[in-house]
C-alpha cells in the first residue's frame, strides 16, 4: 500500500513538468483569447457569455481617425527604425566581427551598442527626453525615431553579428583574389549572403519599435501619438469592446511581423 | 597588413553606430548627472531621493522585481526541463516558439487583457462563482496580486528563453545515471539540475529584475494606486512637478543599484558567459 502511494506520487512528480507546460500555455494564451472573444461583442461593454457575435467594433476602430493616425504613425516610425536600425546594426556587426580596428575600439563599440540592455529603460527614456530638451530638439517624431533606433540597435547588431561570424570569409577572399575591390565584394558576395538575416533584423526592429511604449511616452510630447500610447491612454479610462478590437488588431500585426522574422532567421 | 586607407574606412563604418550610442546612451547620462547635482553642485536631490518617503518606493520596486523574477524562475524550471529533455524533438521548436512568442507582442495590450480576467465582474470571478468554487467575487484587479500576475505574464517568456539555453546544455545522461543509482526526483533536481543551471538562472534574474523594478505601464494598468514604484515617481517628476533634479537623482540611484547587481553577477565567469549571449 505504502509503496503504491509512493509510486503514484513519483509518477505524479514525473508528470509535473508536462502539466506545468500545459498550464503555462493556457496562462500565456488564455487572456489573449478572452480579449479576442470579447472583441466580438455587439454591445460597447461586453458581458460573458456574449449573446451574439459582431464585428462592428473592428469597423469602428478602423473608422476611428485618432486610432488610424496612431497606427500610421507607429507604422511609419517602425519602418524608419527598421531600415535605419538594420543599416546601423550592419555597420556595428561588421565592426565587431570583421573590422581591422584595434580590439579595444571594437570592444568599446560593442559595449556602447549594448547600453540599452544594461541601463534600465526608464532611465534611458528619461535621459533621452532631458538631453533632447537640453540641445533644443524638444519632443516629436525626430526624438522618438532616434530613441527607437538606439533601442533596437543591440538587437539588430547582435543578430547580424551572429550571421556575419558564420559567413565563410574565404568567399570574400576568393572574390578579392579575382580582382574585386572591397565595395564590389561587399555588394556582390557579403550582402546577398546576409540577406535573410537583414530581412529578419528589419522585421524584428519593426516589431520592437511598433510595440515600444516607455521611450515614446517620454519623447512624443503632445503632438505625436502611437498605438501603444493611444491604447495606454484608453486603458486607464476603462475597458471596452472597442479597445478589445484595437488590441486584437495590434496583436495580429506584431505576431505576424515577429513570426515572419523568426522564419527568416532560421538558416536555410 | 591593413592599409591606413582600410583602417580609415573601418573607422568610418564603426563611427556611425558608435556616435548614435554616444549621443543617446552616454550624453543623456551626463545630462542627468549634471542635473542631479545642479543647480549649485549639491547632493540635495539625492538626499530627497533617498529620504524615507521615497526609499520605500525604491525598496518596493526592487522587492517586486526580485519576487516576480523568483516566480518566473519557479515556473521556467519545469517548463524548460520538459522542453529540453522530455518533449519529442520534432515539437521542441514549436514549443519554444509558442512559449516565447509573447516577447514580440505589445505589453500594454497584454496587460490590458488581464483587466477583463481579473475585474469583479470579469471572466475569472464569473467562472469561480459560477462553478461554486467561491461564494463571492474576489477583488483582484488593481492590487499587488494583479500587478504581479501582469509582470509574470510579460517577463516569463524572457526567463524561459534564457533558462532554456542552460537546460538544453545539461547532459541528460547525468540524470539517467543518477536515477539508475536510485536518486529521487528531488535529489536529481538539487544535486544535478540546480547547480548546472544556476548560471542561467542568475543571468535571467539580472536581465529581468531591473526591467520589472523600473516598469511603468504594468503597475499603471494593473497595480494598486497606493503602491508607487520608481518609474511612476520619475514620470511624475518629469511631467507633473517638473523637478528634473529629483528625477535625475532617482535615475542615478536606480542605475547604480542595477549596474551594481550586474557587476556582482559578472564576477562569476559562468554567469558572465550566460550574460554574453544577450
Amino acid at each position: 500500500m505504502v509503496s503504491m502511494v509512493t509510486r503514484l506520487f513519483e509518477r505524479g512528480a514525473g508528470r509535473l513538468p508536462g502539466v506545468v507546460v500545459a498550464a503555462t500555455l493556457v496562462f500565456l494564451y488564455g487572456p489573449v483569447l478572452v480579449v479576442a472573444y470579447l472583441s466580438l461583442s455587439p454591445a460597447p461593454q461586453p458581458t460573458v457569455p456574449l449573446d451574439e457575435l459582431s464585428v462592428r467594433w473592428y469597423r469602428a476602430v478602423l473608422e476611428d481617425r485618432r486610432f488610424v493616425r496612431a497606427l500610421l504613425n507607429s507604422a511609419g516610425i517602425g519602418f524608419v527604425t527598421a531600415v535605419g536600425g538594420t543599416a546601423l546594426g550592419l555597420a556595428a556587426a561588421r565592426t565587431i566581427t570583421r573590422s581591422r580596428l584595434p580590439t579595444t575600439v571594437r570592444r568599446a563599440v560593442t559595449l556602447l551598442v549594448a547600453l540599452p540592455l544594461f541601463v534600465p529603460t526608464v532611465v534611458v527614456a528619461f535621459g533621452i527626453g532631458r538631453a533632447s530638451d537640453v540641445v533644443g530638439l524638444g519632443f516629436g517624431y525626430f526624438p522618438v525615431v532616434l530613441g527607437h533606433l538606439f533601442w533596437v540597435l543591440p538587437f539588430t547588431t547582435f543578430l547580424l553579428a551572429a550571421r556575419y561570424a558564420e559567413l565563410d570569409g574565404q568567399l570574400a577572399d576568393a572574390a578579392a583574389d579575382l580582382g574585386a575591390d572591397r565595395w564590389t565584394v561587399f555588394r556582390t558576395v557579403t550582402l546577398p549572403l546576409l540577406r535573410p538575416a537583414l530581412a529578419a533584423s528589419a522585421l524584428f526592429a519593426f516589431a520592437l519599435s511598433f510595440n515600444e511604449f516607455l521611450i515614446t511616452f517620454f519623447l512624443a510630447g503632445s503632438a505625436v501619438t502611437t498605438v501603444p500610447l493611444e491604447i495606454f491612454g484608453k486603458v486607464r479610462i476603462g475597458a471596452t469592446a472597442f479597445l478589445n478590437a484595437a488590441s486584437v488588431i495590434v496583436l495580429v500585426i506584431s505576431a505576424g511581423v515577429a513570426g515572419a522574422a523568426s522564419v527568416l532567421r532560421q538558416p536555410a | 597588413m591593413p592599409t591606413v586607407n582600410e583602417q580609415t574606412r573601418d573607422g568610418l563604418v564603426a563611427s556611425l553606430p558608435a556616435l548614435l550610442a554616444l549621443a543617446l546612451g552616454v550624453f543623456p547620462l551626463v545630462v542627468l548627472f549634471v542635473e542631479s547635482i545642479g543647480p549649485s553642485l549639491g547632493v540635495g536631490s539625492y538626499r530627497k531621493a533617498l529620504s524615507p518617503l521615497y526609499r520605500g518606493a525604491l525598496l518596493y520596486s526592487v522587492g517586486v522585481g526580485v519576487g516576480v523574477t523568483g516566480i518566473c524562475l519557479a515556473v521556467a524550471y519545469p517548463v524548460t526541463y520538459w522542453l529540453a529533455h522530455r518533449c519529442p524533438a520534432r515539437y521542441r521548436l514549436v514549443g519554444l516558439v509558442a512559449l516565447t512568442l509573447p516577447l514580440w507582442l505589445n505589453y500594454v495590450v497584454l496587460n490590458y487583457a488581464w483587466v477583463w480576467l481579473l475585474a469583479r465582474g470579469g471572466v475569472l470571478n464569473r467562472l469561480l462563482v459560477g462553478t461554486g468554487v467561491l461564494d463571492t467575487a474576489l477583488d483582484l484587479l488593481y492590487t499587488d496580486v494583479s500587478m504581479v500576475i501582469g509582470f509574470v505574464y510579460i517577463y516569463l517568456p524572457y526567463v524561459v528563453l534564457t533558462m532554456y539555453v542552460s537546460m538544453e546544455r545539461l547532459d541528460y545522461r547525468l540524470l539517467q545515471a543518477a536515477r539508475d543509482l536510485g536518486a529521487t526526483d528531488w535529489r536529481v533536481f538539487v544535486d544535478i539540475i540546480l547547480p548546472r543551471t544556476l548560471p542561467g538562472a542568475a543571468a535571467a534574474t539580472l536581465i529581468v529584475y531591473a526591467r520589472i523594478a523600473g516598469a511603468f505601464a504594468t503597475p499603471a494598468i494593473l497595480g494598486s494606486p497606493g503602491n508607487v514604484m520608481i518609474a511612476r515617481l520619475m514620470v511624475q517628476a518629469f511631467r507633473e512637478y517638473v523637478d528634473y533634479g529629483f528625477a535625475a537623482a532617482l535615475s542615478f540611484v536606480f542605475l547604480i543599484i542595477t549596474l551594481g547587481s550586474l557587476a556582482l553577477g559578472a564576477v562569476s565567469p559562468r554567469v558572465r558567459r550566460e550574460l554574453r549571449r544577450w
